[in-house]
């Protein structure tokens, strides 16, 4: 897990249907680990990301991802993301709690980057 | 706007309206239902959609505002190391008076509140709460509205919460003392190929953007619309609610039409954890 200050932080709201404020976008933190669960849901979609932390202890995280709505309109199905898939989650934490995060970016089994950031942009 | 919003020349481009169906890349999705084409769209000599046709008409010879619509001004959602990619965001979500040069003209009681709703990071948004999408707000909201013409009444649906807002054009007037409701109670008739269309009877508690800028019971909301050409909509929205604001405001509203989709369901309530996150407790 890492901890990196954010260069630009945005006024824009979070999500689809709430401001950003729970979550502090001076930070960012990385997650390499196994997808434990999806939940397909709006207002938002959520996966659990199960990793060890620095000491080697387990722990869960979960990261916020936009509505099922947005994204099957950026192509993704139900099933690019399912449990057991080892992957690498990259996020904004949330101010008050720990282990809960939005995500900016993911990058699935395969190495394929899904969405964030400016790598994106070049495909 | 040009129909491509481009982030500082950086990160995500992002196609928002006739060019939806490229956001979802993928082609085994070309088959689902979400991908279904238009009907009767226009078409230039390349065959990409003519959007500057005209707007087609309905059988009574008034424009049919009739399609799927999204705001046509959206923000950038991505900066080089931060991207959150959502529908994207319509400006007028933040603030609905963005183009106004002197701002909104908020009543010391609604400025009083604005800031308080800007301190607390708009903790208390209805929308947030999973609340309905009240017109005119939901224009602005980061979904897809529906408009579904017929004589008599127009029926706006809302893919947020599958809402629906019903405007009467039949020729009743507005009732004398509605019940207060999300979306008021709204009368329409045609000037020319204008739909004018009139509301009262609103909740004493919407608030018309992210900012929070409330709208009252004591507000009548006039929204003129147009379709200038296939591909969009003009939505003049004058505002007269004396609680909260000094005087009447008009702001346009600008949307464009959406090809080869189809609404897709965003229940709110079904699993909403974002407003739980602004607390210590309770995030989970």
């Amino acid at each position: 897990m890492l901890l990196l200050p954010l260069s630009l932080a945005l006024a824009l709201p979070a999500g689809a249907h709430h401001s950003g404020a729970a979550y502090d976008r001076d930070k960012t933190v990385t997650v390499t680990g196994t997808v434990n669960s999806v939940e397909w849901t709006s207002p938002h979609a959520w996966i659990k990301v199960d990793a060890k932390n620095e000491a080697g202890v387990a722990v869960t995280w979960e990261f916020e991802l936009p509505s099922p709505v947005t994204l099957t309109r950026r192509g993704w199905a139900r099933s690019t993301l399912v449990p057991g898939d080892k992957i690498t989650v990259t996020g904004a934490p949330a101010r008050e709690h720990a282990n809960i995060a939005i995500a900016t970016g993911v990058i699935d089994k395969t190495g394929r980057r899904l969405f964030g950031g400016a790598a994106d942009s070049k495909e | 706007m040009d129909r491509q919003v481009r982030t500082s020349g950086l990160a995500c481009a992002v196609a928002v309206v006739a060019a939806i169906g490229a956001l979802a890349k993928p082609s085994d999705a070309m088959a689902q239902w979400v991908d279904y084409p238009t009907a009767n769209v226009p078409r230039n000599a390349d065959g990409t959609p003519n959007l500057k046709a005209p707007a087609p008409r309905a059988a009574d010879g008034k424009p049919d505002l009739s399609g799927l619509w999204f705001s046509a001004e959206v923000l950038p959602e991505c900066s080089e190391k931060d991207c959150i990619p959502q529908m994207p965001l319509p400006a007028d979500q933040i603030n609905i008076g963005r183009t106004l040069k002197e701002g909104l003209p908020y009543t010391p009681w609604a400025a009083k509140l604005v800031a308080e709703r800007a301190a607390n990071g708009a903790k208390d948004d209805p929308h947030a709460f999973c609340l309905p999408p009240n017109f005119p707000r939901a224009y602005s909201l980061p979904q897809y509205i529906k408009i579904a013409q017929m004589p008599k009444l127009t029926i706006v649906l809302h893919e947020f919460n599958a809402s629906y807002r019903q405007i009467f054009t039949d020729g009743r007037p507005l009732p004398k003392d509605p019940l207060p409701a999300w979306n008021g109670y709204s009368v329409g008739h045609w000037e020319g190929d204008t739909l004018v269309v009139e509301s009262s009877g609103f909740r004493d508690d919407l608030w018309l953007d992210l900012s929070g800028s409330p709208m009252t019971s004591a507000a009548r909301v006039v929204e003129r619309i147009k379709r200038p050409n296939f591909g969009s909509l003009e939505i003049e929205v004058t505002v007269n609610d004396p609680k909260a604001y000094t005087k009447p405001w008009t702001v346009t509203l600008h949307q464009n039409i959406v090809l080869d989709t189809e609404l897709i369901e965003e229940t709110c309530l079904e699993n909403e954890r974002d407003t739980a996150l602004f607390k210590k407790e309770g995030g989970r």
